[in-house]
Parts: C-alpha cells; structure tokens; sequence
C-alpha cells in the first residue's frame, strides 16, 4: 500500500505541474463533442426519434443517454490505458526505468497506484461530462449504487488487466502511439461503448469478447442504460477476463522489462 | 560477497561478456575496466538484476538474482552517470522521499536520511526546486543520493562522476571510500582512471566480454611492462655527456630542448643523474613521471588475455 499511495501522490504532483488545467479540458472536450454529435444527428437525422431496430438491439429509445454513459465509459477506459499502460514506458522514456526496476517495489501495487489515480482524475471528467448531458435531458438512472458500484468496479478490473498487459507490449515494442490508438480503436469498434454490438457482423461480435472491456459494458449498459441490473453472467465474465489479462501481464512483465532493458544495448 | 562465475550474456548473435569471474567483497571498492564496449556495463546491468545472464552463474550476498530477485533488490542500488534516473517534474528532495517509499523505508529514517543525502551532495538549498530546473551536474548529484537512499549493502557504480564538478567528484570518492570502510561492497567503473587508482584495491580488466587481467593498480601497470619515465634537462648539452646517457642505457633517448628521457622498470634517476653530471653536463631540472593505470589499460586492451595477477 505504501508504493501504491505514493504513486499515486507523485502521479498528482507531476500532472498537476505539467497539465495544470490542459489535459482535464481536452479529456472533458471529448466527451462533450462526442454527445453533441449524438444529439445533433438524432435531431438532423432521426428528428429526435430512434428506430426499433436501435430500440431492439441497445433495450433503450434514450439514444443520448446510452451514448453519454458509452463517452463516459470510453473516456474512463482511455485515461486509464494511457495512465497505467504508459507508466512503464514513460519511466522508459523518461530515464527512471532502470532505477525503478533495481528497486524492491513491485509492480502491482505501483500500476495500482497509477490506476488509483486516473480513477480519481477521471472520475472528476466523468461527473463534468454527465452534467453536461444532463443539459441535453440525459438523466442517469442506475437500477441501484451496489449495482453501480459494482459495474464500475468491474469495468475497472477489466481495464486494469488490458493496461498490464499493454504496458508489456509497450516497453517491448519501445512505442505507444501506435499501440494505445490501435486498441482505442478496437475497443470503440467492438465493446459497444457508442453503438449496440449487435450491429456488427457476428464473428466481430466474438472478436470482441476477447476484449475484457466488453463484458464489463454489457454490464455497465444493464446498470446505467437498459435498467436491467447487473447480468451476473456477463459480471462474472468480466472478472475473470480481466483476472486473465492482470495474471498473464504481471507473469510476463519481469521477461518484458528485461527485453525493454536489453533494446538499448 | 558479490561472486560470479562463468558469466556470460549473449544479444543475438553478439557476445557481451564471455566468461567473467568476479568477487567483490564487503569493504574494499572493486575496480572493473576496460575501453568502451568491453562489457563493463552489461556486467553491472546483470548485477543490478536489469539483464539476466545468458548462463553462468551470480551470487549477490548468498542469494541468487534470478530466483530471488526482490531480496536482491533490497541490498543493492546503482548509479550510473550516463543516465539520468530522477523524476523531472519532482523536487530533490520529493525524488528521494518516492524513492525512498520504493525501498519501503520508514518514514523515521527516511525523513533525516534524506536531509543528509541532501546536504552530501550539496543540494540543501536546491532541494525544493523541480529537477527540470536542475543543471546536468546537479541532477547527476541528485541521482547519487537517490542511489544512497536505501543504504545498499553493494553499491554498483557506473562512471558515477561523469560530467560532475571537481569539488563534488572529490565529495563523493570520500563518500564511496567512506562507504567501503564501513563494510560496504563497491564496484566502480570509470573512464577517469585517476579515480579508480585512488579508490580501489583491486581491478579487474576485461575486453570484449572476456577477463583480461586482475590485481591491484601496481600489480597491473607492472604486470603490462609500464615503465616509470625519467626526464633530465640538461644546461648545455654536448656531445659527450649525450654519450655518457646512452652509454649508461641504450634505450635513453635525447629530446628537444637537451631532454635526457629514459623509460625503465627499475629506479634509475639517481644513477642516470650522476653519469650526467660525471660526463660535464650541468643539471636544469629533473622529472620523473610514474606509469598510470591508463597506460597499463591500454596496453592490456592491446594483447590477448593475461593470467591472474590476483
């Protein structure tokens, strides 16, 4: 606990020194454009309505309320990939990589730290964001807090696993840009963060449940947007996707930071 | 103890260090050499448990780095002058308190302890400033102490005082020396060689991976046949006491300047003095120049591997 509080107190320090207000404006600028868009095409396009093939594949007729919990939930994912699965190879880039690594600490508790952080940064975009859906007539209605508490959590632990894993990827690679967009867009695609899954031809709908994200917005979508509560099914899923990915990224990190060590010789 | 044996690390098809055996005991700096590429800095990635080594075997204090790596972790730190390994946007003093919560120290310790790092490395009143705003030299001092703030039982130094100041290089050898005096185990590898002579007791070199020789500073300059010089300035050279010097040592050779120089194994400046004066000639100066490590390196560097002094 004493690694993950203090990275998560010099994850503050420094991101307050190097984006004093920037990077909170942009995150939150996203997320507001992404349910202007939404509104502004329901309006132009649907004139307000949506069609029963939407109604039948989200469960909802409220189109902007399921994409502004979709935006929430995408940027909550993506400030979480870009602060925990960056961690390493920033320290890389940054020159603390070999002076981390040569120290006791280990890795669960400093990711963890990180990941503390951007749930607290981006819990402060997501509730921004939602008041200004609420402009819009966006009301969130959870079926309960325990459910809400839970498909938070759950999500959490799936992007958790998914940033390990990418953080490995990321150090061994040597690059980000490419990798973080690439699952930026993946996950937009087929985890049904801005439009129902069941769009999608069926063997991307099975692609995507390999991506621990999905079944965890299956079960934000019950909570937040159809009104169903939490799927145990889908919950379970979600949890044991995401104990997969934290396993197998942590068992391969100690291999990954060694490759990352060796790139440089 | 740190003990290697039979150490070697591969990258593909390149072979960095090939077949190192290396004891470097609690309470002496241990001196590593060898001219750029030797492997000099793979050897101290392995030991500081950031490479693992292709085979051969390391023993850190007993304990194995590759099953037990944590514990490891715990004992050791490293200092390498080439890299930066401080937090930019972090205060000195903020860099060493995170460092410090790394290592799990209690907060008791760690608080004076990073005043006096502070104070060591001659940061006091720079240490609530963001590294950023740090010269290169004052960052590369920060860096030090962050290598010190867990009190190693081995300290691994790669060209530590790279880039730093006379007066805080020469802090900071009396810091290291200090540290080996209190029991600590220290590996050093410097380009400034006048460095490793004054601080180690013994040195081992090594080219392209492999050992090339090992003793103290002494026993490697004269294991290589470096020669301590003898310059004689002559007032008025002639002829005959020209005669006199190459007769006494065929290897003297006359310079510029009636400069007598003869390099030699032996004590010879009294004797080659004398024959000077004998033979007429007028004495305006004398120097005698020791053989350095450098030379001694460079030499070793030059010839195939050596047998063990030491």
């Amino acid at each position: 606990m004493v690694v993950t509080w203090a990275t998560l107190r010099r994850s503050w320090l420094v991101t307050r020194r190097a984006y004093p207000w920037t990077y909170f404006i942009g995150n939150l600028l996203l997320g507001v454009f992404t349910v202007s868009l939404a509104y502004l095409g329901l309006q132009i396009l649907g004139r307000g309505e949506v069609s029963a093939e939407f109604r039948g594949k989200s469960g909802t007729a409220d189109y902007l309320g399921y994409v502004a919990v979709g935006a929430a939930a995408l940027m909550f994912v993506k400030h979480c990939i870009l602060w925990t699965g960056k961690a390493m190879i920033q320290e890389q880039r940054e020159g603390t990589m070999g002076a981390l690594i040569v120290a006791p600490a280990r890795r669960m508790p400093y990711l963890l730290g990180f990941s503390l952080f951007s749930f607290s940064a981006v819990a402060l975009e997501v509730v921004a964001l939602l008041g200004c859906a609420a402009l819009f007539g966006v009301r969130l209605e959870p079926t309960g807090w325990g459910d809400g508490v839970l498909a938070v959590a759950g999500l959490g632990l799936a992007v958790f696993g998914m940033s390990v894993v990418l953080s490995n990827v990321m150090i061994v690679a040597g690059e980000a840009h490419i990798t973080q967009n690439s699952v930026f867009y993946a996950i937009a695609l087929l985890s049904g963060f801005t439009f129902p899954r069941e769009y999608l031809p069926e063997v991307l709908q099975w692609l995507g449940e390999v991506v621990p994200v999905t079944a965890a917005m299956d079960v934000v979508r019950g909570v937040f947007t159809v009104g169903t509560g939490v799927d145990a099914g889908r919950f379970t899923t979600a949890v044991l996707i995401g104990l997969l990915y934290t396993t197998a990224g942590f068992l391969a990190m100690p291999w990954a930071e060694r490759r990352a060590m060796e790139r440089s010789y | 103890m740190i003990e290697t044996v039979n150490l070697r690390k591969q990258f593909g098809t390149k072979v960095a260090v090939d077949g190192l055996n290396l004891a470097i005991p609690t309470g002496r700096v241990t001196g590593l050499l060898g001219l750029n590429g030797a492997g000099k800095t793979t050897t101290i990635k392995i030991l500081t448990t950031l490479l693992r080594q292709t085979s051969g075997t390391v023993r850190i204090g007993g304990l194995d780095p590759v099953r037990r790596p944590h514990a490891v972790r715990k004992r050791i730190n490293l200092i390498a002058g080439g890299e930066r390994m401080v937090y930019a946007r972090m205060t000195g003093r903020e860099n060493l308190w995170y460092f410090g919560q790394l290592y799990d120290i209690p907060g008791k310790v760690l608080q004076p302890r990073i005043g006096e790092l502070l104070e060591l490395v001659g940061l006091t009143k720079a240490a609530d400033t963001r590294v950023e705003q740090y010269s290169r030299g004052m960052t590369q001092r920060l860096s030090i102490a962050r290598g010190l703030v867990n009190d190693p039982d081995y300290l691994l130094l790669d060209e530590p005082t790279l880039g730093l100041d006379a007066p805080i290089a020469r802090d900071l050898r009396k810091v290291v020396a200090e540290l080996a005096e209190r029991g600590k185990g220290v590996l050093l590898t410097s380009h400034y060689l006048a460095e490793v002579e004054q601080l180690c007791k013994h040195v081992y070199v090594i080219g392209d991976g492999r050992h090339l020789a090992a003793g103290t500073p002494a026993e490697l300059m004269a294991l290589t046949g470096c020669h301590r010089t003898v310059r004689v300035t002559v007032t008025g050279l002639t002829p005959e006491v020209e005669a006199a010097a190459l007769a006494f040592d065929p290897a003297v050779r006359v310079r510029p300047g009636g400069v007598i120089e003869l390099s030699h194994p032996g004590d010879v400046a009294g004797a080659l003095t004398t024959t000077i004066i004998e033979a007429g000639g007028t004495l305006g100066g004398l120097e005698i120049a020791e053989p350095s490590l450098e030379d001694a390196i460079l030499a070793l560097s030059d010839r195939p591997a050596l047998a063990v002094v030491a």
